[in-house]
């Protein structure tokens, strides 16, 4: 008990100590040599968060776009083997009235032709003008509620409520504009020559035989949101009027909720609809599982680099401490010699490594959270498959500085033990 | 030696500055409270060797001495002669590689090195012919170190280092940093430091080495001080000039005691 105490009064001491030694040591050290530690500390940072950040915010911006484009927190499609969500109408009677639904996008849907060149009828050999589409009716003034349909117009404009008679096309279908347009892919046929203005034919073939239908191509919509680029749009009316059965069963219900309570409205729905009814997703759980694995992956890859990062960051800090303790080795000597405990002397560099890291740690926090991220949510960078963003949360930045400041505490205690156990006249001797 | 043959009468110059008059013994150390004075180091047959095998150098050959309490002793002789040698082993900086030190009777030599640095902190005050100021810290937080290291408060321990400072003639210097001060200055910063703390033994090596004549002589007017108030001083130097003012005088050469002379302090 007494040995005890003993040690926790040397401890204190060690600390008070080596905290007065610390604080006149950067006060009166080189403003030039702090300045310079410091701004390698911020880079560590922002290496730990940014880079890793950056590589997640790759996949995770096309996590985004798809829920703001397309999905919104949750969404109901067709359960499998089946063409439309089962009692769809009920099920839009419940979310109007569910306090925590802000808004709704209800789509029908239905597989097409459409027919780009109408005058000419292709040669013996040659193909028609012709693609297999997926075309959805919507509400224009509820989609752009939903996703803010408009900004997805490429050419053109996009549809008005109420308006029949024309379409809207997804880039990836017409060659023109086509991000596949170079790419030779068996099976994938692209409308060609057409543009806005044009008259396509559409064709809806079922059991009840075939509906044909001319519009005029009033624009063309292009997002990194394959549901967006690759399908075709007419008003929900028109297609409700065009489909020869089922006219009132929905084929898509896009649900804007808060994030966190998606999961919890995807229960109450399958509860509401029995479990066969539709495929009820949250945004998360509809994205497709490659996308998943490539999250994984960049995720791993910022974390190679992030350790990366850490590895350079305490071998700086390692180097910066060990140099300064070395250059100071004569008066580290003349410490232990006038009775000052090698704790205290070790607690001094550790105080200012710590410093370090955590004055980095502050403005690199400060460049991620009030510079960096404002600026790529604004800015996403243009990656040909999403907008890529900044993926940092306070949470794993916290973590980071956690890590960085353990890292920094054995970086700096390291290289003062080494010089502080030698031989204390040899030190304040020079020898 | 008798007790009343000891004792003799003050020196003038504590007498003309006021100072409380203290019984002296004929070298001019003062007897504390009256009482013989006790050994205080006792070195026994001591050897320092550096190197091994043919290249071995002996500085220091089977050396034992005494100092008693409250002696002001000087120990000269010619460089190589391990004079310093034996002040880092008896300040205990530095392990012999045989023989025994003794301090107030204790055996230090036996002593791990964490239970030295705390009796160095507590006993023992040093004085560095280098000053061996720490840069990045003021006079007082120079002489306040120590006394911090001891668990005293900041508060307090920058006032007892104000006090040494001031005893020293350098209240005016104690928010300068070492590279703002002289030689000397820095010399008796050093000196106001080691003695901060009360140590019970002062160890000089070579104080005035890097100084003038000019600089040189307050610092040893304040060894002069303080072994007139009890102070046990034991001062390394190669000038016989400084040697003189202590009460005793031991030289060495090539690692042995040739003479070791009591004398009158400061004739």
């Amino acid at each position: 008990m007494k040995k005890a105490v003993q040690i926790r009064k040397e401890l204190q001491n060690a600390l008070r100590v080596g905290w007065f030694l610390a604080v006149r040591s950067l006060r009166r050290s080189s403003k030039w040599t702090t300045t310079l530690i410091i701004f390698i500390m911020i880079l560590t940072f922002l290496n730990l968060v940014v880079v890793s950040g950056l590589l997640l915010g790759l996949i995770s911006g096309s996590f985004v776009a798809f829920r703001e484009s397309y999905s919104g927190e949750v969404i109901v499609t067709s359960a499998a083997q089946r063409s439309y969500i089962e009692n769809s109408q009920n099920l839009i009677t419940f979310l109007e009235h569910h306090p925590e639904v802000k808004d709704t996008s209800i789509r029908y849907g239905t597989n097409a032709q459409i027919l780009g060149t109408l005058t000419d009828l292709p040669g013996k050999n040659e193909r028609a003008n012709q693609i297999g589409i997926r075309l959805i009716g919507l509400d224009p003034v509820a989609e752009e509620r939903m996703t803010r349909f408009s900004r997805f117009t490429l050419h053109g404009e996009t549809l008005q409520a109420g308006e029949e008679g024309y379409l809207l096309i997804g880039a990836n279908m017409i060659k023109k504009y086509s991000a596949f347009a170079d790419a030779n892919i068996p099976g994938l046929d692209l409308l060609t020559d057409i543009d806005i203005g044009d008259r396509v034919r559409v064709s809806i073939t079922s059991t009840e035989g075939t509906i044909k239908k001319d519009f005029i191509l009033k624009g063309i919509v292009k997002s990194k949101v394959d549901e967006i680029s690759t399908r075709a749009f007419i008003t929900d009316k028109e297609l409700r009027r065009l489909l020869p059965v089922n006219k009132n069963e929905v084929q898509e219900i896009a649900i804007r909720t808060r994030e966190s309570y998606a999961p919890i409205l995807v229960k109450e729905i399958k509860d509401f609809m029995g479990s066969y009814a539709a495929r009820v997703q949250t945004s998360g759980e509809a994205i497709p599982s490659f996308l998943r694995q490539v999250e994984t992956t960049m995720g791993m890859l910022g974390n190679a680099l992030s350790s990366f990062a850490l590895i350079v960051a305490s071998i700086t800090i390692f180097i910066v401490v060990f140099i300064n303790a070395v250059t100071k080795r004569k008066f580290i000597g003349i410490m232990k010699g006038i009775g000052v405990s090698p704790l205290a002397i070790e607690c001094s560099y550790i105080f200012q490594a710590l410093f370090y890291g955590i004055v980095g740690s502050v403005v690199g926090l400060f460049l991620t959270f009030v510079v960096l991220k404002p600026f790529f949510d604004a800015h996403p960078i243009n990656f040909p498959f999403s907008d890529g963003i900044l993926v940092a949360t306070p949470e794993s930045a916290a973590l980071r500085v956690v890590i960085l400041l353990v890292v920094t505490f054995a970086a700096g205690y390291i290289p003062a033990k080494i010089i502080v156990r030698r031989n204390t006249l040899d030190a304040i001797l020079g020898r | 030696m008798r007790k009343s043959s000891l004792i003799r009468e003050v020196s003038e110059s504590a007498r003309t500055e006021g100072v409380t008059p203290l019984p002296v013994e004929d070298d001019g150390t003062p007897l504390i409270r009256g009482e013989l004075r006790k050994i205080m180091i006792k070195t026994e047959k001591l050897i320092k060797s550096y190197g091994k095998g043919d290249l071995e150098l002996q500085v220091l050959k089977n050396l034992s001495i005494e100092i008693k309490k409250g002696e002001f002793v000087a120990i000269i002789g010619p460089s190589g002669a391990g004079k310093s040698t034996l002040l880092y082993q008896i300040s205990l900086l530095d392990m012999p590689t045989s023989g025994v030190v003794y301090i107030n009777g204790k055996n230090m030599s036996a002593l791990p090195e964490k239970e030295k640095t705390h009796f160095r902190l507590r006993e023992l005050g040093y004085v560095f012919q280098d000053y061996a100021l720490l840069p990045e810290l003021t006079a007082i937080e120079n002489v306040a170190l120590p006394i911090l290291m001891q668990g005293m408060s900041k508060k307090d321990a920058l006032k007892q280092a104000e006090e040494a400072l001031a005893r020293l003639s350098l209240t005016d210097k104690k928010h300068n940093l070492p590279s703002e001060l002289s030689g000397g200055q820095q010399q008796r910063v050093s000196i106001a430091r080691a003695i901060a703390h009360k140590p019970h033994i002062l160890f000089a090596d070579e104080p005035t080495a890097n100084l003038d004549s000019v600089s040189a002589e307050p610092v040893m007017e304040a060894f002069a001080d303080l072994h007139r108030e009890g102070q046990t001083i034991i001062m390394v130097t190669h000038e016989t000039e400084y040697a003189n003012k202590a009460g005793r005088v031991i030289s060495l050469k090539d690692g042995l005691i040739i003479s070791d002379k009591k004398q009158i302090a400061g004739k």
